[in-house]
């Protein structure tokens, strides 16, 4: 799904056409605000917007896109580029920076570049969501475990930093090893570093 | 005048110098001065004294004298010798240079001044110049004098506690002065009178003064004017010019015929504070110390004392020239700043001239074009695919060819409005819709509003009356309002970035549009003179476009102003005649329009 967001109704029109007789299922919004309003958190798919827009412009779109549970990859277009708002863009993550006249294999390939961006980032989004939904059955007292033993240390010396019982610890790990459906404390320590656990 | 001593010893030549001086100034007659000198310390043969009265008789006896003045610092005997050997009906005045008892009257008219030592004084003075002094060793002669100033010093030297006095008398000068040197910090020495030491040798003071100064290990006090300059460091001395005044005064008397008889003998101890600034430096004594009105003899003379009025006049030369010449390099650099600022404003102003003009709607309307020529664009791309396809959409191609067409009569009309903003004419009055006018403006701008974030309301009447307007040239008025709007708010928060743009019909009839911002507003100043050609208040603007804006209103007929309500904005308004009221002619306005 492309979304094609101008104020120009014209040139929004034109570019839907052509986008649908590549094959691409277009949506089209006149403005920001109204696309903002409407996009699904599931859409996948990629944003092809007017840069100078009245109201919310390109670069605010993109940074309220960036704040979405969806954020999509966003292609600008734009009358005239200046070097100050393309900087801005492609700095905050812009998958492509193009002016309205620019060759339309360029705009194909952007789009083509930034609807795979959209899906390899949707993968890595959805397998980091799996694995903090296993990490949520795991109890309190069961993630400050892990985190001791990711970060190497015997149930010896984890049994003497939480003040338990060292038999209570490799019980807890047992729970672990099964909730997480892992099998070696290498498997554990990389699923942990995946999730984004334990960082610093 | 008859002088007991050396006629060429310093207080006497001081005295003789001070009273002919006064008297010659004083007197109207004619005076004639006749000087003798016994110099009795020198030469005392028994009956020189006699001799030289019979010498003075003998020599005088032709002369018909007035007055006698004696002048002595010995025996007051001497001046009774000398008076036998005169006529005893002349007056005379005597000065007294020592210590003795004033004589009782000698039955024959004079009179006279005793004047003595101001030994207090000296004390004082010594004390005052060396707090630190515990010891003070009185050198004396043994004559008469030396003896009765002796007895002087002793009797007040009683009077000061905490200080040993010395008194050295009976040995030799020589002696005096070799047992001076090994005198040591805290004594100070105090030279009395000596006319005749122990072995009989005869002395002036100041002559031991100058023996003993130099060599002695203290410093040395003295009580006679005479012994300053000997290398002695001061003490509070007799003023021999003071006195030989006084006497001058005295002899005047005398010559004006006054009973001397009846002038009381006056013995004055009174004495002047005067240093040798040569000794003070020797002796290490700060001049602080010094009482007030001392004299300080010896001081070398500095520079500026010597040739003050030289030095200041080259002073305020120098001054006066130096003002001149900053003053003058200071306006140089003035002028040649104020010539760098035109310069530079000369250069702005061409450089703007042409940036301003094409570039400051260079970018609007470059956004204009590249929307329907990329819409173009895409179409025909589009175009391509659907007359691909098999069987070809000839339907959508249709329809894309509709929207080219139209595309391409939108860009036409952006460039057909450019040129014409650009093309340099004089009037061409058509019919005119203002709120037609107004919304195309509204339209020219839009890139240039969103950019700046400024939002911009038109409140046009659904009807106005037509005028006779040139379209191109009241759109250039029109857009140069809107854009100086703009530039108005730009330090302004965006949300309150607000431009109104009005069109509406005046009661008489008159069409009117008002162009209203949000900016800081005018000071009343810029308000007076922002019509003015090349009066600008914006950083980079030229100060024309308001001036040209007049110009295209005033050959219209109308008018065209200002308003601002202090900082809260400013509104433009400008006045149009009714269709048929415009005194317009071709040519009326300027080619650079």
């Amino acid at each position: 799904m492309v979304f094609v967001i101008d104020d120009d109704a014209s040139f929004l029109k034109s570019l839907s056409r052509l986008l649908c007789a590549v094959g691409y299922t277009v949506r089209a919004f006149q403005s920001a605000g109204e696309f903002l309003e409407q996009i699904s958190p599931e859409i996948s798919g990629c944003v092809v917007a007017d840069l100078q827009m009245p109201g919310m412009d390109g670069l605010k779109l993109q940074q309220a896109l960036a704040k979405t549970v969806n954020p999509l990859p966003i292609i600008f277009l734009t009358g005239q580029g200046d070097i100050p708002s393309t900087v801005s863009a492609m700095r905050s993550g812009a998958e492509d920076f193009l002016t309205k006249r620019a060759p339309k294999e360029d705009l194909l390939a952007a789009i083509g570049r930034a609807l795979e961006r959209d899906k390899t980032e949707r993968i890595k989004r959805s397998h980091l969501h799996d694995l903090r939904r296993r990490l949520d059955v795991l109890s309190e007292r069961e993630l400050e475990v892990l985190s001791h033993v990711v970060r190497g240390k015997m149930n010896k010396e984890i049994a003497a930093d939480l003040n338990i019982n060292e038999r209570t610890v490799k019980l807890h790990r047992t729970n672990i090893t099964r909730k997480l459906k892992v099998h070696s404390v290498a498997e554990l320590t990389s699923f942990a570093a995946e999730a984004g656990l334990f960082k610093a | 005048m008859i002088f007991s001593e050396a006629r060429d010893l310093p207080g006497n030549v001081l005295m003789e110098q001070a009273t002919k001086q006064d008297m010659l100034t004083h007197s109207t007659n004619g005076i004639e001065f006749f000087t003798e000198s016994l110099d009795a310390s020198r030469f005392h043969n028994p009956g020189y004294s006699a001799v030289f009265a019979d010498y003075i008789r003998n020599k005088y006896s032709s002369q018909k004298l007035d007055l006698v003045m004696m002048f002595m610092s010995r025996n007051f005997a001497l001046a009774r010798d000398m008076s036998t050997a005169l006529p005893t009906n002349i007056p005379s005045v005597c000065v007294v240079l020592n210590d003795m008892e004033v004589p009782s009257s000698a039955g024959r008219p004079f009179t006279g001044i005793f004047q003595r030592s101001d030994i207090g004084g000296t004390f004082k003075f010594i004390f005052r110049l060396q707090p630190e002094t515990r010891q003070v060793v009185v050198i004396g002669g043994v004559s008469d004098n030396d003896q009765t100033t002796l007895a002087r010093i002793a009797e007040m030297a009683r009077t000061v506690d905490g200080v040993k006095f010395e008194f050295w008398t009976n040995a030799p000068v020589d002696e005096q002065c070799r047992d001076a040197q090994a005198l040591t910090a805290g004594t100070v020495i105090l030279l009395a009178s000596v006319q005749r030491d122990s072995a009989g040798q005869p002395f002036y003071t100041s002559q031991v003064a100058q023996m003993l100064a130099p060599v002695a290990g203290v410093p040395v006090y003295v009580l006679g004017e005479g012994s300053i300059g000997t290398g002695a460091l001061g003490g509070s001395v007799v003023n021999f010019e003071g006195l030989g005044v006084h006497a001058a005064r005295l002899a005047l008397l005398a010559l004006n015929g006054a009973p001397l008889d009846r002038v009381p003998i006056e013995v004055r101890t009174n004495g002047t504070p005067m240093v040798d600034w040569r000794a003070l430096q020797r002796w290490d004594i700060g001049e602080s110390r010094l009482p007030v009105g001392c004299i300080v003899r010896y001081r070398p003379y500095s520079l500026w004392e010597e040739h003050r009025t030289l030095i200041m006049i080259v002073t305020t030369g120098l001054v006066v020239q130096a003002i001149t010449i900053v003053a003058l390099l200071v306006q140089r650099r003035w002028h040649i700043r104020a010539q760098a600022q035109i310069e530079r404003q000369r250069t702005e102003l061409t450089h703007v001239s042409r940036v301003s003009t094409v570039g400051q709607l260079a970018s609007a309307l470059t956004h204009e074009l590249n929307q329907p020529l990329g819409a173009i664009l895409r179409n025909a791309e589009a175009a391509e695919l659907f007359l691909q396809c098999n069987p070809p959409n000839l339907d959508e191609v249709r329809a894309i060819l509709t929207d080219i067409r139209r595309d391409d009569k939108r860009a036409g009309n952006v460039i057909d409005r450019m040129r014409a903003l650009y093309q340099r004419r004089s009037l061409a009055l058509g019919p005119l819709d203002l709120c037609e006018l107004v919304h195309d403006t509204i339209a020219l701008t839009r890139t240039d509003a969103a950019a700046r974030q400024v939002k911009v309301i038109a409140e046009t009447p659904p009807q106005l009356p037509v005028i006779q307007g040139d379209r191109v040239h009241l759109q250039q008025v029109l857009l140069n309002l809107v854009l100086n709007g703009m530039d108005a708010m730009t330090a302004v928060p965006k949300m309150a970035r607000l431009l109104i743009i009005r069109a509406s019909q005046t009661k008489n009839g008159n069409l009117q549009v008002t162009v209203t911002d949000r900016g800081n507003g005018i000071a009343p100043e810029d308000a007076a003179r922002i019509f003015e050609p090349f009066y600008t208040t914006k950083l980079n603007g030229m100060g024309m476009g308001l001036a040209i804006s007049q110009t295209i209103i005033e050959a219209h007929g109308g008018d065209i102003w200002v308003e601002s309500k202090g900082t809260e904005g400013a509104t433009f308004t400008f006045v149009l005649p009714q269709a048929g009221q415009a005194r317009v002619k071709d040519g009326d306005l300027p080619d650079d329009i």
